[in-house]
């Protein structure tokens, strides 16, 4: 059995390229799907389409399907084969083990450790397994893969820390309040980058968000979209006393939130803490405040900072991922070689103890009479004998490492052993 | 199993629970932690056992004197640790409770002091209450102090905008907070019944409510900085800075009141 991986991903192929293999889901994909099953020598397929990549992935009995596979492709693509060729990469076996648990973990992401390609890989087979479009092998890949994946982030914790300013900020909310449900939340101006850090708060069950902007008719609009109230921009001093968390985004040339703000607010506010998040260029709060106990703020070049050491911790987390993925790949490449040893070893196994009964018997007979301890001592000593010469061929057929050898290895035994 | 074989091995474990669980703090893996905390399980199982061990042979609870008080402190303090951690997942106080478990387990066995049974004295149901509810108290406090030298950190942290080795360790700054200002004001509420029983106590056995040795020094200075430091929680006039410092106090004049029990 062959694996084997034909596609295009960010790195080799620009966007033209990719789009015009890309897969929709639903009917496309099941039409496309069937498209490659079709293919003649082909056991198992799937599919995997992605903004950054375009994949086929599958199982054959031989590599002779490679040429037709890339063929189809070029039809997909409208594309001469010159063409795409030059951006398509071609995995075989071990490769494309190795391949699919580095995508499937976010090794090979753009952001690296990011987890949304792991679910769609997980679609990916599963569309394919849905319909009967994976054969054993692919089946076993699948499940190893999802396995693998799981284990690199659970054990490196990759995807665990931010790489964006709005994320940092979440992150950040976190570490300081750790559940967000229940929060309440300021957002001063309508900045972009205030406005995305607003939307991902917004997930985590947040209690309210007020939104002050110097239009006050904008401030609406924004309110709305994330279920809020709008408030005057004038009259923001009394929700610092009450919100957990300020995000300032304005194009105010000075400090809408001082100092003196955050000490009155602190008489009311007590044990709680105070998040400022200071995303404005000139800045909107007064640097300052973050003297203030139980005040923490942030500016957008703190928060990039911390997007950034995320960024480095991940390429860190990265090479403890690479040594995961390729133990097991190791080990899944070994249960394959050894599962495909198996009708070899069993045929050869019935053949020796063919040989052995027929001899055992024969010896009995010329034997004559012999007690019973004496005929198991006899059967015994055949046995271990039988199992003795057995040993290390079927420990070469096990384990012995590349394809080419192990289809020499197997054969020469066949030979050896008068094997169909 | 003989009482003191338990103790040994319970000590033992700890210590390697202790070891692995600051091991982990250089290695940065989580799975060296959870082998710590089911070593120091292990020892707490038969620290356990020893106790009880105790409780049989002398007929009453072990806390007659610096081993067993300091035996049953520790004890107190990892079962408390060990609910915190099935509610909050707080990796990080291991590094502060497990080295506190193992120094107090580790006073008892090096402090020999016989066990005592039957002193009349002790069979006084307001000196059992003195003993057992300033025990269980001190424990609640270590657990406050604890928490707070993690707010502490995690304050520092976050407003220097720099991490730490324990920054992923440690929970969130509000859970640390709150652990910390509700173990203060339980263990001081408890603490607080256990030194008026320990004073009635007194004043039926001395005729007078004290007689101001090293134990009952150290557990008044500790009880007006457990206040202080339970004050500026309820005030909201809490100091990161401020608070870790009368913490430290505190803690120091805890250990001279426990080092200031011997036989009673």
């Amino acid at each position: 059995m062959t694996l084997l991986l034909v596609g295009v991903n960010h790195r080799t192929a620009p966007v033209d390229v990719r789009e015009r293999l890309s897969v929709a889901g639903g009917p496309q994909m099941e039409e496309t799907l069937a498209g490659l099953r079709g293919l003649a020598g082909i056991d198992g397929a799937a599919m995997l389409s992605t903004c950054n990549r375009v994949e086929a992935i599958v199982s054959a009995t031989s590599e002779d399907v490679l040429e037709p596979v890339v063929d189809w492709l070029c039809a997909r693509a409208s594309a001469n084969r010159d063409e795409l060729e030059k951006h398509l990469y071609v995995l075989r076996h071990a490769d494309v083990i190795k391949h699919l648990y580095r995508v499937a973990s976010g090794l090979d992401s753009m952001i690296v450790g990011e987890p949304q390609i792991g679910g769609q890989v997980r679609e990916a087979f599963l569309f394919s397994r849905e319909r009967g479009g994976l054969d054993s092998l692919l089946s076993q890949l699948f499940d190893q893969t999802m396995r693998v994946a799981k284990k690199v982030r659970t054990d490196t914790g990759i995807g665990e820390h931010a790489v964006s300013v709005p994320f940092a900020a979440v992150e950040l909310a976190k570490k300081i309040f750790g559940e967000l449900q229940g929060l309440e939340v300021l957002l001063l101006g309508a900045g972009e980058m205030g406005e995305l850090t607003a939307e991902h708060l917004s997930k985590f069950g947040l209690k309210q968000i007020f939104v002050a902007n110097r239009s006050y008719d904008r401030a609406v609009e924004l309110a709305q979209r994330f279920s809020g109230e709008a408030i005057q921009f004038s009259g923001i001093e009394p929700y610092l006393a009450t919100c957990d968390i300020v995000i300032a985004s304005t194009a105010a040339p000075h400090y809408v939130v001082e100092r003196a703000h955050i000490e009155r607010a602190r008489t009311t506010r007590r044990m709680r803490n105070l998040f400022l998040i200071d995303l404005s260029v000139p800045r909107n709060i007064d640097p300052t405040i973050a003297d203030v106990d139980g005040a923490f703020l942030y500016d957008i070049d703190d928060l990039q900072h911390v997007a950034d050491a995320n960024r480095e911790l991940r390429l860190q987390k990265a090479q403890e991922a690479e040594e995961i993925v390729a133990r097991e790949v190791d080990g899944f490449r070994k249960r394959l070689i050894a599962q495909d040893a198996v009708p070899t070893i069993v045929e050869l196994q019935q053949r020796l103890e063919t040989i052995r009964a027929a001899e055992l018997d024969k010896c009995l007979r010329k034997l004559g009479p012999v007690s019973a301890e004496q005929r198991a001592a006899i059967e015994m000593f055949s046995s271990q004998m039988v199992n003795k010469i057995l040993h290390y061929p079927i420990l070469q057929l096990k384990e012995s490492a590349d394809e080419p050898e192990r289809e020499s290895l197997r054969r020469t035994i066949r030979k050896i052993f008068g094997l169909r | 199993m003989s009482p003191n074989l338990s103790l040994y091995l319970a000590l033992a474990l700890y210590a390697c629970g202790t070891l692995i669980a600051l091991a982990s703090l250089f290695a940065r893996e989580l799975r060296l932690q959870q082998a710590g905390l089911m070593l120091m399980i292990s020892g707490w199982v038969l620290h356990t056992f020893w106790i009880g061990s105790i409780c049989v042979r002398t007929h009453h609870p072990p806390l007659t004197n610096l081993p067993e008080t300091a035996a049953f402190i520790s004890w107190t303090v990892f079962l408390v640790e060990l609910v915190l951690f099935i509610r909050y997942r707080v990796h990080a106080a291991a590094f502060f409770v497990y080295p506190l478990v193992l120094i107090l387990l580790t006073v008892s066995a090096v402090v020999s002091e016989p066990f005592v049974s039957g002193d009349p004295a002790l069979r006084s149901r307001i000196f059992t209450a003195h003993i057992l509810l300033t025990t269980v108290g001190v424990a609640a406090l270590f657990i406050s102090l604890a928490f707070n030298l993690m707010a502490y950190l995690q304050d520092r942290s976050l407003r220097e905008k720099t991490r730490g080795r324990l920054w992923e360790w440690i929970p969130s700054l509000s859970v640390c907070k709150m652990v910390s200002y509700r173990a203060l004001a339980i263990g001081f509420s408890i603490y607080t019944a256990g030194l008026l029983a320990g004073v009635l106590w007194s004043y039926r056995v001395n005729a007078g409510p004290l007689d101001f040795r090293t134990k009952q020094i150290g557990a008044v200075v500790a009880w007006v900085l457990f206040a202080t430091l339970l004050q500026s929680y309820i005030s909201g006039v809490y100091r990161a800075r401020r608070s870790i410092l009368i913490s430290a106090g505190a803690f120091i004049a805890t250990v001279v009141a426990m080092l200031g029990i011997h036989r009673v």
